[in-house]
């Protein structure tokens, strides 16, 4: 077998940068529709840059919609169910699905289905609470400890580093085994988990924005510290911090499923993936009965990789240097 | 370099001493760990001894100290469950874990660098976009997904020994880690292909790349001995850390195959809070977790000078 010359690739990377901004823009028709109506929109400039870098990953917009259509099924979960996913059937268990049950029936005769959507909500809800606050502790420790230095940085990172030296789920498990079963457990102890990254990665970009020279600026004419960090460095430093904690709902999710799969987190009174992927576990070899666990597979490898591709693309289309 | 690895085992013995502080804390202070829960009852009896073996009856920092101490000569107490020596189960079960991680290891490297070095090396062709579209899935699908899919595909067929084990069928240690090591591989190998292509990528656009190409090496020994060597940096940052989580025990991978390690062991343990043997498999997986990535650092910053700058 003939390997292709590798230099071919080299002057690939010498195109000047206007000739590619052009190859990227212009197969695009939206992208040169959109300055007949800038006045309109003109306040938020930025944010329609981001969304025209995000359409052009497909990969992200497939996972938009996905993550989209999610909510919509956790925020319409009791209409859509046709089942309660608690009612228990016992002459009718272990069924395969059927035009009654779409997802068949799990062990004590509940319907799959109710159970699956139902699972959805519990997961939006971990994933985006675990987001929200891993994301606010992370960004007011992160900045605190990068703009002030000093004995405070040194005690938040110290902090970090002790948090970091549990191994992820053998920490969540700690957690979880000092404040008891409960959703908010759970997602309380995946918070503490995933602050210290948020607040490394958000120290990182205060430290390199302190000493520029805008600061500076504001600095000299006399904002206040807390204007400063707020309405100067915030809006600059925040888009690392923001997609990990973006890319971070689907760790969570896997977390919370992994947790439930061992049988500690959320309780046993809650339809969740990892728990139904538990129950499943005893007739996983018997014929006709795989439903049981595929289905809440599934679901779980649909959400990860819809917020792994969302993230994806919010990386690329927010910050481009970050790539 | 001597200062810089002062430094770094300074700092990982804090960390340590603060974890194995925090781990004290919580399992015995914020939660009594000899106290009956649920449907579990502990006589009395039982609960004086234990209280009375890890000082329990003493002021709080005598405590810790006696915890510490305890740790140090391997005297973890007596299992709830069994009233087995908690330390024989563990020494029963490190070696197990160690083997699995070992193994895992060894499968992701292999894996994952070849699919590394092949996506970089044809940039853009179908064996690229197809070695991400794999990579991709392999890291988005959760590893008890994987471990599920394996067991109920491929175990009790051909080599593989069945899931659930019966107590009359003996099989060999190699039958039984091979569906385990190649579940806990899969998601490593996915991220070490990442990174190999990432950071190979970067690499052959260097100059002195060029400059090997320019003075007529064969393609073969550019990639293999110029290119690779310095790409190679961030796959061993990462396999060193992920070892120093592999060998705290593979909680999942061990309780889906039902694989004799610390990871089952402590799975086992936490669904009927037996405490005692929690407490050293927990500081257990914290100190090999912290002395790798420790290790890691240094060897790092012995392979790429740079990093001692900082």
């Amino acid at each position: 077998m003939t390997t292709p010359p590798q230099s071919g690739h080299e002057p690939d990377t010498h195109v000047p940068a206007e000739v590619l901004m052009t190859a990227f823009e212009s197969p695009d028709p939206d992208a040169d529709a959109v300055p007949s109506g800038q006045n309109k929109a003109k306040a938020s400039g930025q944010l329609r840059d981001i969304w025209r870098r995000y359409k052009r990953n497909k990969l992200a917009v497939v996972g938009l919609v996905v993550v989209v259509f999610l909510m919509f099924l956790a925020i319409l979960q009791p209409w859509i169910t046709p089942y309660d996913p608690m009612e228990q059937n016992l002459l009718n268990t272990e069924n395969p699905p059927s035009a009654d049950h779409w997802f068949g029936t799990d062990s004590l005769g509940r319907d799959m289905f109710s159970a699956i959507i139902y699972g959805v909500r519990l997961a939006m809800i971990v994933g985006w609470s675990v987001m929200f606050l891993s994301l606010v502790v992370g960004l007011a420790l992160g900045a605190i400890a990068g703009y002030r230095g000093g004995a405070i940085d040194s005690l938040i990172m110290r902090v970090t580093d002790i948090v970091l030296a549990f191994p992820a789920l053998i920490g969540a498990i700690l957690v979880v085994q000092i404040f008891g079963n409960g959703v908010w457990q759970v997602i309380i102890a995946l918070a503490i988990l995933s602050w210290p990254t948020a607040a490394r990665l958000m120290r990182g970009s205060t430290l390199s924005l302190r000493e520029s020279e805008y600061v500076e600026a504001a600095r000299s004419i006399g904002a206040s510290d807390t204007r400063i960090v707020t309405k100067h460095i915030l809006p600059n430093a925040i888009a690392p911090t923001l997609i990990y904690s973006f890319s971070h709902i689907g760790v969570a999710v896997v977390a919370m499923a992994s947790l439930a799969f061992l049988g500690i987190g959320i309780p046993a009174d809650k339809p969740e993936w990892g728990r139904m992927i538990a129950d499943a576990v005893p007739s996983l070899n018997v014929e006709g009965q795989a439903h049981m666990w595929v289905f809440p597979s599934l679901a779980i490898v649909v959400t990860t990789l819809a917020f792994a591709f969302v993230a994806d693309g919010l990386r690329d289309s927010i910050d481009p240097k970050l790539r | 370099m001597a200062k810089f690895i002062t430094r770094r085992l300074a700092h990982a013995v804090l960390v340590i001493i603060a974890a194995t502080f925090l781990i004290y804390l919580g399992l015995f202070v914020l939660g009594d760990p000899f106290a009956s829960s649920g449907e579990k009852t502990v006589p009395p009896e039982i609960q004086e001894a234990l209280r009375e073996k890890f000082g329990m009856n003493q002021p709080f920092f005598m405590q810790y100290l006696t915890y510490l101490q305890n740790m140090f000569t391997f005297d973890f107490g007596i299992d709830f469950e069994q009233r087995r020596d908690v330390g024989e189960m563990l020494a029963a079960a490190v070696p197990a874990t160690a083997r699995l991680a070992v193994i895992a290891i060894l499968i992701e490297i292999v894996i994952g660098l070849t699919a590394g070095i092949v996506a970089a090396v044809s940039q853009y062709t179908f064996r690229d976009v197809f070695i991400t579209i794999i990579t991709t899935l392999g890291i988005g699908i959760p590893v008890f997904v994987i471990g599920i899919g394996l067991r109920a595909g491929l175990s009790g067929e051909w080599v593989f020994p069945a899931v659930p084990r019966s107590f009359t069928v003996e099989t060999p240690w190699w039958q039984e880690i091979i569906l385990p090591a190649f579940t806990l591989a899969i998601l490593d190998a996915a991220f070490i292909a990442r990174l190999m292509r990432g950071s190979m990528l970067e690499v052959l656009r260097a100059d002195y790349v060029r400059t090997a190409r320019a003075k007529g090496l064969s393609e073969r020994k550019v990639i293999g001995k110029h290119a690779f060597r310095n790409s190679v940096i961030p796959v061993v940052t990462y396999t060193g850390v992920s070892l120093g989580v592999l060998l705290g025990g593979a909680l999942i991978t061990e309780t889906i195959f039902e694989y004799q390690g610390l990871g089952f062991l402590l799975v086992r343990a936490i669904q009927q809070h037996n405490n005692p043997v929690i407490v050293p498999i927990v500081v257990f997986a914290v100190l090999t977790f912290v002395v790798l990535s420790t290790l890691v650092d240094i060897l790092y910053a012995y392979l790429d000078p740079r990093i001692r700058l900082h």
